[in-house]
């Protein structure tokens, strides 16, 4: 008996073992394959037409969670009024091809009417009328456009508020938009709904009121955003995208313009959204605003919470669980409630079983699936944020060659190819700061200061905490704007650029209290820093074009070679999650992210906070071999031994005012130094 | 009714709209103020209060139109549905705190967010699943009184309306000012590092924050239903969005700024229906909320956010 | 049967999409072939805020099916019932969407001969194109838009020709405009203002309204929409009392129209209150209250039978069977069911084969009396017989305060042609 069942378990540990043998990619192949062929033969074998319209109706929905997906899982912008665009889409493709719109016959539609884009209608007694009749193969793109545009017009006045007014203020577009529906007749034909929206015809055969048509329609479309969304997701676009959810602030700093690129969400997300309308309202052939109200997008918002943000599989699982919920297993789970209700009630007697099977005969989960969802919502964000299938996002091996790079002693091995800067004129300031000055309120942060940063030399910024050291390099970096006062790199003024230009033009800065991409690898840490140094936009990244599959291959191998400069503390956790390393690597990662993006002059704020000696010691003599790589550094820290051991320069900040600068043994003399550091007392003791 | 009396009475009527907003405003942006969630459940935390005190109403004897009561009987009535239903409502945003909000207080991101949005949804679901879909009766108890102000009528409810309003604002107003809690709140909203290395109970502040919130949004749900004579499932959500940009416009986090910010939106809103077509009020109060966080994101009272980087 | 059947195989695959599909196919089970079924479906929106009054009308329908069942069936047929729910989460509403699906579950069950429903126009757009490539007829007992059986969409609701869109109650371009002429004929109305609640049926009934009262002479001084979601209507009332019309006219259900009637009571009880059959409704008169809802006039698009003696055994049973009282609505889905009914039983009697093609010129051929009085279709589908009653509310204090049938007083016909 115990022999048979270990027996057993010990086949099927085998079995499991063999399973885990195969290559994830080929599983994932093996799976996708099975259930692609299951989906298409679903027609063939489910002949009812109710079941392959259900079936259509969550293809819809998954599209829809798809393009949601950008926006939520991808750029982590909460949009709360996604149904807005499902609505611009459905209205746009019935203003281009049903019954609504019907302005009078001129000389003007004439050439529209050749292209067979409108038809002119003869009716006795009255004027000439033109018919709408835009093929849906053309209307499809179209109203994906118009939502993309929409997208931009809501996105950009609002991209720049924090994540949660961005979450409100689109729950407001997601309200405006069906109330203008309603309230624009000649458009939407208003509460009444449009009527006559064309089926798509395909070689003059019209889907008409079929289902099945729809239904690989939908196939199609899912297989093809499925396509679009994991090529954007690993491409340059994808990695600024989830920077930007990670750290907005940081995102900046590795040069991401993050207006332009939340747009571009919005947009890619908006279209998903249109495109999907067009094809819900032509299967429909008609539409109301009532399709398009905020439970529409929390429907949709559960599936990507359900799902899993940002995972592409999970989404589109959850989206046809859910529908499929909804159309089908409620009903018959109610029915069983009742059943059981009836049983309860008639096998006891008794007033507590009469109650109960009281209640269970009125249970009704169809109406309770709202509730379900809010339950949903609650317990996958407490108990399983990743969702159901947790965004993984495949990450190529490393060979063995790569993994034996050794640790550098003495500084990096020079040559690092991937980061040395140019040659600049030594004899021109890198950096010069002029009378800056920052207010918050009535309290002055940074007074006055004038500094100037050689170079190719390395300076050291000192001084007690609340000194103003932080704000310098924030108002440096574009992170902070000055009150007053000028920044000049190379002598051009870059006072007041947004954070993501000052890193185009070469200064690159690390945070003291570390600002990584936690749940992204090392490597893909390092790639997003090479946002401004690439060119890949959204069409050549899905299209993988030559060129952007060159410079992708480039890319990598400047951050092999950039990781590989730090030997094996990071080369083997290339693809490891950030969040998953030590302090002091994770230090080693932002200091490897800041060089990624080529910098000209480097900014570190405390690169050695909570190293052990030796590791102190290691960085030191690395942050000194980029100088003799040419790199100009400018540095905060509070260890004065490596500060002593390390800058040209040392510059004093206390109350944000500059109280000394020299060598270290010019400022260790100085009795205002000494006053800053050790109080007064102690000075003069 | 000259026009300008039909203008005195559409500010009569939008004071009253907006009063009822400030208190729910108070709960929005004490709780942005502290923790910085936009939480929706506010807005259901608000409509299950004004079931609550028809219940309670019903259980005193109270049904329907019809009992009109004066007097002692009136005061005491009322104050013990109101004592009740701010105690019920405190204590279910305290619930609502402890239970899933808690755990997700250090989690960066959207995860708070959307919780609450999955707690709204099952309020809101609870409710119609248990009371069901049409609007209800809400008991009144109040006699048929109507003072004359030129052309305009200003009726017993109105008034009392906004006298419960202010005694609540002003009690919260000297709580958040002179006692003991209201100083950590204020300490807490600030810095909250700062004050829990004060020797602040963060957790105390936060859930007495949820409570008097909550508690407002109670009271704020007893008196929509002795105002409107009728409470429905669906009531927070129109209240809760236009409370919500009441917060933003008086800037979020400020005390004073909500209850401004409630009245002027219950006057944009009458007088905007007055004016254009009520067809367009949703639209225009979304236009404001929008323009405000575009423009003047710390509105009008608001405090300067610091940013921490 | 089949369908539960098929679906409880399909519910041991949960989560399974693939294999619940090829159960669905397996789990098909024949029909007993020892006793001649056909099947009438019920489409009506039974989840969400049109839950009420769609149960009232499928009580209704179903109380028709098992009266005709206990008589011996239709011609030698027993009659089956499917119902199929157009409500979903998603819309929380009726969903034209679900609607479609329902539509094509139909037309995929060839025992489905006619349909009784759907309930709302809007589920009746998105029908009406499956149902007449099927030519499977439906009779709604609720549906008034009046585009659906216009000849003018002709090409887009009935694309193969034959009216397959029947109704036993008339069309919003009787109901709103009848009622304008009632105002102004008995009621002396002379301005008016116009309130819908954006729905598909309060817009359409409230713009017939209004084309009709401009067009005989009574001054419209304005027309707006409410938000049924919003709770506060003071303001659009205070601005309607600033300019005093004789009467407002709602056009709406009863989400809204709970609200606005409290509110006119409040603000500007004096004004007449006049609105259509969305205002009969048990919730209307529960949730407003006596005396705030008394005086309201209230149009149903059929004529009103419920207090005749010959019907007061019906109400008594549908009242016993459902434990609620009938709407008027019940009782024009019950006679959608007799018309069925009789159809089949003029097809069997005439030899021919039962199927969709011949119930449906059957159907269109109705000529019987029932409930609500004769019934018979025009080539379009819309029943020839055009009346509207008028109601007017006035508390009936024996009965309970959400009686339809006793809180509602009828008071006549309003008159399809103005007196002058």
């Amino acid at each position: 008996m115990t022999e048979s069942a270990g027996a057993k378990a010990r086949a099927g540990s085998a079995i499991g073992a063999q399973l885990r043998r195969i290559p994830a990619a080929q599983r994932r192949a093996a799976i996708l394959t099975a259930v692609s062929v299951l989906l298409l033969a679903f027609p063939l074998i489910d002949r009812n037409g109710g079941d392959i319209d259900a079936a259509a109706n969550a293809c819809a929905f998954a599209t829809l969670a798809l393009g949601l997906n950008i926006v939520v899982g991808y750029a982590g912008l909460l949009d709360l009024g996604y149904a807005a665009f499902f609505a611009i889409g459905a209205y746009t493709y019935g203003a281009l091809s049903s019954w609504q719109i019907q302005p009078q016959w001129s000389e003007f539609w004439e050439p529209f009417a050749s292209l067979g884009l409108v038809a002119r209608i003869h009716a006795e007694g009255v004027p000439d009328v033109v018919h709408m009749t835009v093929s849906f193969w053309l209307g499809m793109p179209i109203c994906g456009v118009v939502a993309a545009i929409f997208g931009v017009l809501f996105g950009a006045p609002t991209l720049r508020l924090r994540g949660d007014y961005l979450a409100i203020v689109t729950l407001g577009f997601g309200e405006i938009v069906p109330i203008v529906a309603r309230n624009w007749p000649y458009m939407t034909n208003g509460a009444i709904g449009l009527n006559g929206v064309a089926p798509p015809r395909l070689f003059g055969y019209s889907f008409g009121v079929e289902s099945w048509p729809f239904y690989y329609l939908g196939l199609l479309m899912i297989a093809a955003l499925i396509f679009i969304s994991l090529r954007l997701q690993n491409s340059r676009v994808g990695r600024a995208w989830m920077a930007i959810r990670e750290d907005e602030i940081a995102a900046a700093a590795m040069g991401i313009n993050r207006v332009s690129l939340k747009l571009l969400a919005f947009a890619v997300g908006a279209a998903f959204g249109g495109m999907t309308g067009a094809f819900y309202v032509s299967k429909l052939q008609t539409a109301t605003p009532d399709m398009f109200m905020f439970p529409v997008s929390v429907m949709i918002l559960v599936m990507i919470v359900l799902g899993g943000m940002g995972s592409v599989y999970g989404v589109v699982l959850a989206a046809i669980i859910l529908q499929l919920l909804q159309s089908w297993f409620l009903q018959d789970l109610t029915g069983w409630v009742h059943k059981l209700g009836h049983w309860v009630g008639s096998s006891w007697d008794v007033q507590l079983a009469q109650s109960i099977s009281g209640w269970l005969q009125r249970v009704d989960l169809v109406q309770s699936i709202e509730l379900i969802f809010g339950i949903i919502l609650v317990t996958m964000m407490l108990f399983r944020r990743q969702g159901l299938i947790p965004a993984t996002r495949p990450t190529p091996a490393l060979t063995l060659e790569q993994q034996t790079a050794h640790a550098s002693r003495g500084g990096f091995a020079l040559p690092v190819r991937g980061i040395e800067p140019k040659k600049a004129e030594p004899q021109r300031a890198m950096i010069e700061i002029r009378k800056l000055t920052r207010r918050y309120g009535g309290i002055i942060a940074v007074k006055d200061l004038d500094i100037v940063v050689e170079t190719n030399s390395i300076v050291a910024l000192i001084g007690p905490n609340g000194s103003g050291k932080s704000t310098t390099f924030n108002l440096i970096t574009g992170m902070d704007e000055p009150s007053s006062g000028k920044v000049f790199l190379l002598d051009q003024d870059i006072t007041g650029l947004p954070a993501h230009l000052i890193t185009q033009r070469g200064i690159a800065r690390t945070f003291q209290n570390l600002r990584l991409f936690s749940n992204m690898t090392v490597r893909e840490n390092i790639l997003v820093a090479m946002h401004s140094r690439t060119t890949t936009g959204p069409l050549a990244a899905v299209l993988r074009t030559p060129r952007s599959r060159a410079e992708e291959r480039e890319a990598e191998e400047r951050a092999i070679e950039i990781i590989g400069a730090f030997g094996n503390r990071l080369l083997p956790r290339a693809n490891q999650m950030v969040k998953e390393l030590s302090y002091a690597n994770r230090r080693r990662v932002e200091i490897a992210r800041a060089l990624a993006s080529r910098p000209k002059v480097l900014l570190l704020d405390e690169p050695t906070a909570g190293m052990n000696p030796a590791e102190t010691l290691e960085l030191s003599d690395q942050i000194r071999s980029l100088r003799t790589m040419g790199l100009t550094v400018f540095l905060i820290e509070h260890k004065l031994n490596v500060v002593n051991d390390i800058a040209d320069k040392i510059i004093v900040l206390d109350h944000g005012e500059k109280i000394a600068e020299g060598t270290a043994a010019q400022v260790h003399s100085n009795p205002q130094v000494l006053e800053a550091y050790l109080g007064r007392k102690a000075a003069h003791a | 009714m000259t026009y300008n009396d039909v203008l005195l009475q559409q500010v009569i009527n939008g004071v009253s709209l907006g009063a009822m907003y400030s208190l729910l405003a108070l709960g929005f942006t004490m709780v942005y103020g502290i923790i910085e969630l936009i939480n929706f459940a506010h807005f259901n935390v608000f409509m299950v209060g004004s079931f609550f005190s028809r219940w309670v109403l019903k259980l005193t004897g109270l049904v329907g139109q019809r009992v009109a009561l004066t007097g002692f009987p009136l005061v005491g009535t009322l104050l013990l549905a109101l004592v009740c239903v701010m105690l019920f409502c405190g204590l279910l945003g305290v619930a609502i705190e402890r239970t899933v909000l808690r755990p997700l207080r250090n989690v960066p991101g959207t995860a708070a967010m959307i919780t609450t949005i999955g707690v709204s949804y099952i309020l809101f679901n609870v409710i119609l699943l248990t009371q069901g879909a049409d609007a209800k009766n809400f008991p009144n108890p109040m006699p048929v009184v109507v003072w004359k102000v030129s052309g305009a009528d200003l009726r017993l409810r109105e008034v009392l309306l906004w006298g419960i309003s202010l005694l609540l604002m002003g009690g919260l107003h000297f709580f958040v000012r002179r006692t003991r809690l209201g100083k950590a709140m204020q300490a807490t909203a600030q810095d909250q590092e700062a004050a829990r290395m004060m020797g602040i109970e963060v957790d105390t502040v936060v859930m007495t924050t949820f409570f008097l919130g909550s508690a407002l949004a109670g009271a704020a749900g007893l008196i929509f239903g002795l105002y409107y004579n009728f409470t429905s499932y669906v009531i927070g959500y129109t209240a809760g969005l236009r409370a919500f940009t009441a917060a933003v416009l008086g800037g979020i986090g400020s005390i004073p700024g909500a209850m401004v910010g409630g009245v002027l939106i219950g006057l944009i809103e009458s007088l905007g229906g007055q004016l254009l077509a009520t067809r367009w009020t949703d639209v225009i109060i979304f236009s404001i909320l929008v323009i405000v966080l575009v423009l003047r994101p710390t509105g009008l009272f608001g405090r300067m956010i610091i940013r921490k980087s | 049967m089949t369908k539960i059947h098929r679906r409880q195989l399909m519910m041991t695959t949960v989560g399974a999409l693939a294999l619940a599909t090829l159960a669905g196919s397996a789990g098909f089970a024949p029909v007993q072939a020892d006793e001649k079924l056909v099947t009438i479906g019920i489409e009506l929106p039974l989840t969400g805020a049109d839950a009420d009054s769609a149960t009232r009308i499928k009580n209704g329908a179903i109380m028709a099916i098992e009266d005709a069942n206990t008589a011996g069936g239709a011609g030698g047929y027993k009659i089956a019932v499917t119902v199929l729910d157009s409500g979903t989460s998603t819309a929380g509403q009726y969903d034209p969407a679900q609607a479609a699906t329902n539509a094509k579950k139909f037309v995929a069950d060839p025992n489905v001969i006619a349909i009784v429903g759907p309930e709302m126009s809007g589920e009746g757009k998105a029908m009406t194109p499956i149902l007449s490539a099927a030519n499977l007829a439906a009779v709604t007992p609720s549906s008034t838009n009046p585009d659906i059986t216009d000849p003018k969409f002709a090409a887009l609701y009935k694309p193969n020709g034959k009216a397959i869109y029947f109704r036993t109650v008339t069309t919003d371009a009787y109901q709103g405009p009848n009622m304008a002429n009632y105002m102004r004929d008995t009621l002396k109305v002379k301005s008016v203002y116009i309130l819908d609640d954006s729905g598909a049926y309060g817009v359409g009934i409230a713009d017939h309204y209004e084309a009709q009262a401009k067009k005989i002479g009574m001054n419209v001084m304005g027309h707006d929409q409410l938000d049924p979601k919003e709770a506060d209507y003071t303001t659009i009332i205070t601005k309607i009392k600033g300019l005093n019309p004789d009467a407002i006219y709602y056009g709406g259900v009863a989400q809204a129209g709970v609200k606005v009637a409290k509110q006119i009571y409040d603000i500007f009880p004096t004004v007449i209150k006049c609105g259509g059959d969305g205002m009969v409704d048990g919730g209307i008169l529960s949730g407003v209250g006596f005396p705030a809802i008394e005086g309201w006039y209230v149009t149903q698009a059929s004529p009103h039978v419920m207090d005749d003696a010959a019907m007061s055994d019906w109400v008594a049973r549908y009242t016993k069977n459902y434990n609620m009282t009938p709407s008027d609505y019940a009782i024009t889905a019950y006679d959608a069911v007799s018309v069925i009914v009789d159809s089949i039983k003029r097809v069997s009697a005439s030899g021919q084969p039962v199927n969709r093609d011949t119930v449906r010129d059957a159907i269109q051929g109705t000529k019987i009396d029932t409930l609500q009085g004769p019934v018979s279709f025009d080539e379009n589908g819309d029943m020839l017989n055009k009346v509207i009653s008028v109601f007017e509310i006035h508390h009936d204090a024996g009965s309970a305060e959400d009686d339809v049938q006793h809180q509602y007083k009828y008071i006549g016909v309003a008159p399809e042609s103005p007196t002058s």
